[in-house]
């Protein structure tokens, strides 16, 4: 180790320069005492960080400071609390509880402070060799100490410490005493600073826009057969809505005026729904069970070999011998019409996603959004545009299931060698010819791949769609849920699995066999 | 082999005044380039624009090889890439058999690229989901010829590139050679007069690279393409062209004969390149003879002739080598069995090094 290196930790140092210049010496040679501590690290804990400018060092003191003071802070709480039923024999249990829980904090904050603070010490010197090589990188690394440095440990401890502290020896107060709260000052009554003040800080972010009662809006119909909107004002005196109930309100009216001005275009898709449907199901269900059973083997075997057409076979046993048949093949059902549907919308979606930048930055976001939303969510709509039945459960599993097939088929365009293009256009390929002959046969097992995940989706919405009376398989687990008929409910599950995995590996396999 | 200017046939592909400059507002940068006369560096300092092609101009004849050599980033895939308008000239014309090929509707533009011009590309580019013979037959799909001719034409090429017993095999059971092979059977598939070559040898290895290089001369020579090769190697034009363009950052630093880049490279760019290759087959006696006359007034007088080895002026230097070895006397150079000059055996080794 060079003298310039010795000069560097001292630059980089500064106050203390020797010792650092000495801990970073040991580091790099690997020679540092095992139970090495700093001890003005210890002393100083984030005071320290901060004047030394290692801002993660800073935070990781801060939080162990702050968890100390918070559980000290609940330690006085429970005990004044404790010491309010003392001597009342009745209460006796609440006082054991408030005892046990402020002594559970006192040991928290003495636990916390002191190993805290040892850990701190310890990782001190070390992560502040990791500050000197970043330093040594990238010079505008905060370096040496600065007093300057404590107006920003102030700042932070100012803007954090009181408030945090002040919350935990205060019981946090209810959001509907605070609505009370704010009416009796809107009424012009004298509420304390205190309680106005907890109510404005803790719990429930404060209500800040109060919406005047809307009109409830009503539609009957006249004489003349035609619709008439019908106001009721709201009663004299009715407290006002916050934003949440005016929005849900707002959204409640907009559905209710949909749902009887367009619903002839709902009722069309749930006719067109209803028939494809039938058709499926006339398939599936209406087969007789040995010709069923026979031809979904034969295609398993034929798709995917004698393995996955084995497995297929015992999984349908299953599903028969235990009663099962007649209700999964009417998950099947569901489970190919909104494949179908997924596909047909999908796969162009998909292709304009791929092809176009603009298609790419519109469905993003939405795509986003469909996939991060829980799927419960998507039953609402369904039902307020559709009812309940089968038709909307396909809706909603539609919307569920959808979003990998555009995504997996707009990344199988994008994937298509931009030469192979070039080659294309240069023998005269045409934009039509271009998509069927080169970029779509590309894609293809890409898209393959965006089927398999539709499929999958489907079978676990369609289970969840139960719940609006898409019937089937998920109908006996949502009634095993109800009336907690565990074995009915596993049975039923465990034959839901093995449906989601004969289709998995049935595809799998036939797209491993075609590349 | 060599192409005087004279001599030359009508021209196939011409390119007037190319250029062309990457950017959103090329014209732009067009205007201000003519009018300040700015370097590659300068466009790219000023614009943030790559200029690609910098003002080009070349006439390829018909039947003729003519080589494109430049090091990578030199604007040849670029240039080689007007011709069938995969890529719009910022300025300049681009004429195929006199029709110019930026005035083209789209559907004429496909139909030329179909008929006229066949393209083979360094990464082959074919479609890894079609045997070798649909790959082959893949323009002819394209223009809706029916499966049968297809395959019939496809049969017959897949023997001119000797892949006979490969037409239903797809393209990953075959080794980088053979899929070249189907890449250039596929460029020919529709009769083209035109083949564009990008690099078509690069990415194989030197044995199967020189396999390919005699069999395409070969098959140039009968099929008589008008052909503009793309390479990096200077070996490889030299081998391949009969005339070569040397482009630097956009622009052609020197067109001509393999010859006449060797002995006269026009600048120093062209000299280095120049410089380590074997002059041995490139350059030919009437470079390198002295006049007789000359020989025997500085030197002394010339032996009886049938005691000196003979060679005609065509005669490279390998051959020059070959009848001078063993023998004292220098090469009597004949032409209509008069003697015209001579070639000293000092003569000839400065030959070999290049300097004439």
């Amino acid at each position: 180790m060079s003298q310039d290196d010795l000069k560097l930790f001292k630059e980089f140092a500064g106050q203390n320069g020797d010792y650092y210049a000495d801990k970073f010496l040991q580091i790099q040679k690997s020679i540092l005492p095992r139970t090495h501590i700093n001890y003005a690290a210890l002393l100083g804990s984030f005071v320290w960080a901060g004047l030394r400018g290692n801002w993660l060092l800073f935070t990781i003191g801060f939080v162990i400071d702050l968890v100390a003071m918070v559980n000290l802070a609940l330690f006085f709480k429970y005990a004044e609390k404790a010491s309010e039923y003392i001597g009342q024999d009745d209460k006796i249990y609440l006082l054991d509880r408030y005892d046990g829980w402020s002594s559970n904090h006192l040991l928290m904050a003495v636990l916390t402070f002191v190993l805290g603070r040892i850990l701190f010490a310890w990782f001190a010197d070390r992560f502040y060799a990791n500050q000197y090589a970043r330093w040594r990188t990238d010079e505008k690394t905060p370096s040496s100490f600065v007093l300057s440095r404590l107006v920003i440990v102030a700042v932070v401890s100012a803007l954090i410490l009181p408030l945090t502290i002040y919350r935990s020896t205060q019981f946090v107060p209810e959001q509907r005493a605070c609505i009370k709260q704010d009416r009796l000052i809107e009424s012009g009554e004298q509420v304390p600073f205190k309680d106005r003040f907890n109510c404005a800080v803790m719990g429930e972010f404060p209500t800040l826009i109060w919406i005047d009662r809307p009109d409830t809006i009503n539609y009957r119909k006249d004489d003349s057969g035609q619709y008439v909107e019908i106001r009721t004002p709201a009663r004299e005196g009715a407290p006002p809505f916050n934003l949440n109930k005016y929005m849900s309100q707002t959204i409640d009216d907009g559905i209710q005026y949909a749902t009887i001005f367009y619903g002839s275009i709902f009722d069309q898709i749930t006719a067109f729904l209803n028939s494809m449907l039938n058709a499926i199901e006339a398939v599936f269900v209406g087969t007789p069970w040995p010709v069923t059973m026979l031809v979904l083997v034969f295609i398993a075997y034929k798709m995917a070999g004698r393995r996955t057409a084995i497995f297929a076979a015992a999984s349908l046993f299953y599903l028969a011998i235990f009663d099962f048949w007649q209700t999964a093949m009417d998950t099947m059902s569901l489970v190919v019409a909104s494949t179908i549907i997924c596909t047909i919308v999908g796969l162009p979606l998909g292709i304009w996603v791929g092809k176009s930048d603009r298609g790419n930055s519109i469905t993003t976001p939405i795509l986003d959004v469909m996939q991060t939303i829980p799927s419960f969510v998507y039953l609402l709509p369904a039902i307020a545009f559709f009812s309940i039945g089968k038709p909307p459960a396909i809706l909603a599993t539609v919307i569920f299931a959808m979003p990998p097939m555009v995504r997996l088929t707009a990344l199988g365009i994008k994937h298509v060698p931009e030469n192979t293009k070039e080659a294309a256009l240069a023998f005269g390929a045409n934009p039509r010819q271009l998509l069927t002959k080169v970029e779509l046969p590309l894609a293809l097992p890409s898209i393959m791949a965006g089927m398999n995940q539709v499929v999958m989706m489907s079978l676990a919405m369609v289970v969840i769609a139960a719940f609006i009376g898409a019937g089937g398989m998920g109908f006996i687990v949502v009634e095993a849920l109800n009336n907690a008929e565990t074995g009915r409910g596993l049975l039923a599950g465990f034959g839901i699995a093995l449906l989601a995995m004969m289709i998995d590996s049935v595809v799998q396999k036939a797209n491993k066999i075609r590349d | 082999m060599s192409i005087d200017e004279s001599d030359r046939r009508s021209d196939v592909v011409v390119c007037n005044n190319v250029w062309k400059i990457f950017g959103a507002r090329a014209s732009e940068a067009m205007e201000a380039v003519k009018k300040d006369n700015l370097s590659k560096a300068e466009v790219l300092e000023r614009f943030e624009y790559v200029v690609g092609v910098r003002d080009v101009s070349i006439n390829v004849g018909e039947g003729e090889v003519f080589c494109i050599m430049g090091l990578s980033g030199s604007g040849k895939s670029t240039l080689v890439r007007h011709i069938n308008r995969l890529i719009e000239p910022t300025h300049g014309e681009i004429l195929i058999n006199g029709t110019n090929v930026g005035g083209l509707g789209a559907e004429d533009l496909r139909e030329m690229r179909a008929n006229q011009i066949g393209m083979v590309f360094q990464n082959m580019a074919l479609l890894p989901h079609r045997t070798v013979r649909d790959n082959i037959a893949f323009s002819l799909e394209l223009r809706n010829v029916d499966a049968f001719t297809r395959s019939e034409i496809a049969d017959k090429m897949i023997g001119l590139v000797s892949l006979q017993g490969y037409g239903d095999r797809l393209p990953a059971d075959l080794s980088g050679g053979m899929q070249q092979r189907v890449g250039l059977a596929r460029a020919m598939a529709a009769d083209p007069d035109i083949l564009l070559m990008d690099e078509p040898f690069s990415a194989l290895d030197p044995l199967i690279r020189r396999g390919l290089q005699d069999e395409f001369l070969d098959l140039s020579k009968t099929m008589k393409k008008t052909t503009l090769f793309i390479t990096h190697d200077l070996d490889e034009a030299i081998r391949m062209g009969s005339r070569i363009a040397i482009m630097k950052d956009g622009e052609i630093v020197q067109i001509g004969t393999p010859e006449k880049i060797v002995t006269e490279p026009a600048d120093d760019y062209v000299a280095d390149f120049v410089a380590g290759i074997s002059k041995l087959k490139l350059i030919f006696a009437h470079t390198v003879m002295q006049p007789v006359e000359q020989y025997e007034k500085e030197v002394k007088k010339l032996p009886a002739l049938d005691k000196c080895p003979q060679a005609t002026p065509d005669d490279d230097l390998d051959t020059l080598v070959g009848v001078s070895v063993g023998q004292d006397n220098p090469i009597v150079i004949m032409s209509d069995s008069k003697p015209v000059g001579i070639v000293t055996k000092d003569a000839l080794l400065r030959g070999i090094q290049g300097e004439v």
